[in-house]
């Protein structure tokens, strides 16, 4: 009997779901042993909750459940509570589900803030007021999956390499939990290191790295030792699949931005990194935009909201 | 400063480092010297092994104010650990800003293992800072506090 299988995206961009796909000839092999139940993105399975007038969601049940998106309105709060009820297992997908991703920005602010600027301050639409019908409210900020419901298994990536999703669902048809290895962006990356203490600041964001094109990557030096801000050293590996490439935004030869989440669970990327730069004597005070080492790990309270000072 | 009330004693976490403040802590003790017991001392090796998630940690946890205790500058009994620690107090400050926590909740002190009157003195010192200060946000009992309107609870 084929595996059942049930997909809801909550506050994501459905990326992972590509993902998922682009997993290719893997995909169709896996088709005689999975059968999808539930999947509002690729199939038409329609249901209705309270702000329709029905009493619960009507999902069906299922062994696995893949969530992708972070928990930001009440809506998506019922959808996963249900999903968990529903799903024998529980996967995470994608950083937005493991971590909050880059909807998780959004907990530096709170609601008023937001509606604010969008529905007051907007330079290029008429003022309105807050949406209040129709809509589903708002939580007061964004949480990841784990956060409101008890997850199984977490695969991280935004989005996750086609090869981890490929090997996770191989693993959970065999009723086993997906493994994601503790290393870092680092120990994937064949860049050259020739040793730190060199660099006193990190350059801006706007500099390129130093390489020569027609070389391969083994050649480039590693651009944390290049002054950039690379903040592998504290992202969990993985990106490269198991294909043994560089990790992919070293490839493009761009720093790493650290989507795949801390290195371990319950890791704060930001604090890592600066305590890594610190040790090294590298001045953090006056490092350019520092909150954006969490931009893809931001739920778990790692973002929280920035107290400003009353503007008299 | 919001007012402290009688009632509040805050609970400071103390890394202390083996060589010189742990032992200048227990040079304080064996000549039974007074100080608050609000401070609650964890040996370390050595302050530069602190990392700063330590001290986030235990402010999460509820710690009104988190000391690290190393040797003087220059002293230390690795070389170079408490220069590490030194380098760490930016990374600390941009915690506390991020958590929402006043600057004085931290404090990072050199001791040699003789200046256990100086031990002492700090730790009073302290305790009457953190006791004005008021209890931090992230304390279990916060909603206690919040209720009498000392603080804004997280």
């Amino acid at each position: 009997m084929p595996v059942t299988i049930a997909a809801e995206v909550l506050s994501g961009c459905t990326g992972c779901e590509i993902a998922l796909l682009n997993t290719g000839d893997g995909f169709l092999k896996l088709l005689d042993r999975i059968e999808i139940v539930h999947m509002p993105l690729l199939m038409d399975s329609k249901y209705f909750g309270p702000d329709e007038g029905s009493e619960e969601i009507d999902i069906p049940r299922s062994d696995i459940g893949f969530i992708s998106g972070s928990i930001r309105n009440r809506e998506q709060l019922l959808l996963a509570r249900t999903m968990r009820e529903r799903c024998g297992v529980i996967v995470a997908f994608g950083t937005c589900a493991a971590y909050g991703g880059i909807p998780a920005l959004i907990n530096l602010f709170d609601n008023k803030d937001l509606f604010r600027r969008y529905y007051r301050t907007a330079e290029a639409t008429d003022s309105a007021s807050s949406p209040c019908e129709v809509v589903p409210p708002l939580l007061d900020r964004t949480f990841a999956l784990d956060e409101k419901i008890e997850v199984d298994a977490f695969i991280p990536g935004c989005p996750p390499h086609p090869d981890s999703i490929a090997d996770a669902l191989d693993r959970l048809i065999e009723g086993r939990l997906p493994e994601t290895p503790v290393q870092s962006v680092c120990d994937a990356c064949p860049a050259k290191r020739e040793g730190k203490g060199t660099v006193q600041k990190i350059k801006r964001f706007l500099k390129n790295a130093r390489y020569q094109p027609e070389k391969p990557l083994g050649e480039m030096r590693c651009l944390l030792e290049q002054g950039l801000l690379c903040i592998g050293p504290v992202t969990q590996a993985g990106c490269s699949g198991k294909s043994g490439c560089a990790p992919r935004c070293i490839q493009a030869r761009v720093p790493c931005r650290g989507c795949y989440g801390p290195v371990r669970r319950g890791g704060n990327q930001l604090l890592d990194m600066l305590n890594a730069l610190a040790s090294n004597g590298i001045d953090t005070k006056n490092l350019p935009d520092r909150l954006s080492m969490l931009r893809f790990s931001g739920a778990h309270s790692m973002l929280p909201r920035q107290v400003r000072k009353p503007s008299s | 400063m919001s007012e402290w009330q009688p009632g509040f004693e805050p609970k400071i976490l103390a890394f202390a480092c083996n060589w010189c403040s742990y032992a200048a802590a227990d040079l304080a003790g064996t000549a039974r010297m007074q100080y608050p017991t609000n401070i609650r001392i964890i040996r370390v090796m050595c302050s530069g092994m602190v990392h700063p998630g330590l001290v986030t940690e235990a402010f999460q946890a509820g710690a009104d104010g988190v000391l690290v205790m190393g040797c003087h500058l220059g002293e230390c009994h690795y070389q170079d650990g408490n220069h590490k620690a030194k380098a760490r107090l930016a990374v600390i400050d941009e915690m506390l800003s991020l958590l929402g926590l006043e600057q004085e909740r931290f404090r990072l002190i050199w001791y040699s293992s003789a200046e256990s009157e100086r031990f002492a003195a700090v730790a009073r010192e302290v305790t009457d800072v953190l006791k004005k200060l008021g209890p931090s946000p992230y304390r279990r009992d916060a909603s206690e506090y919040a209720d009498k309107g000392i603080i804004q609870c997280l």
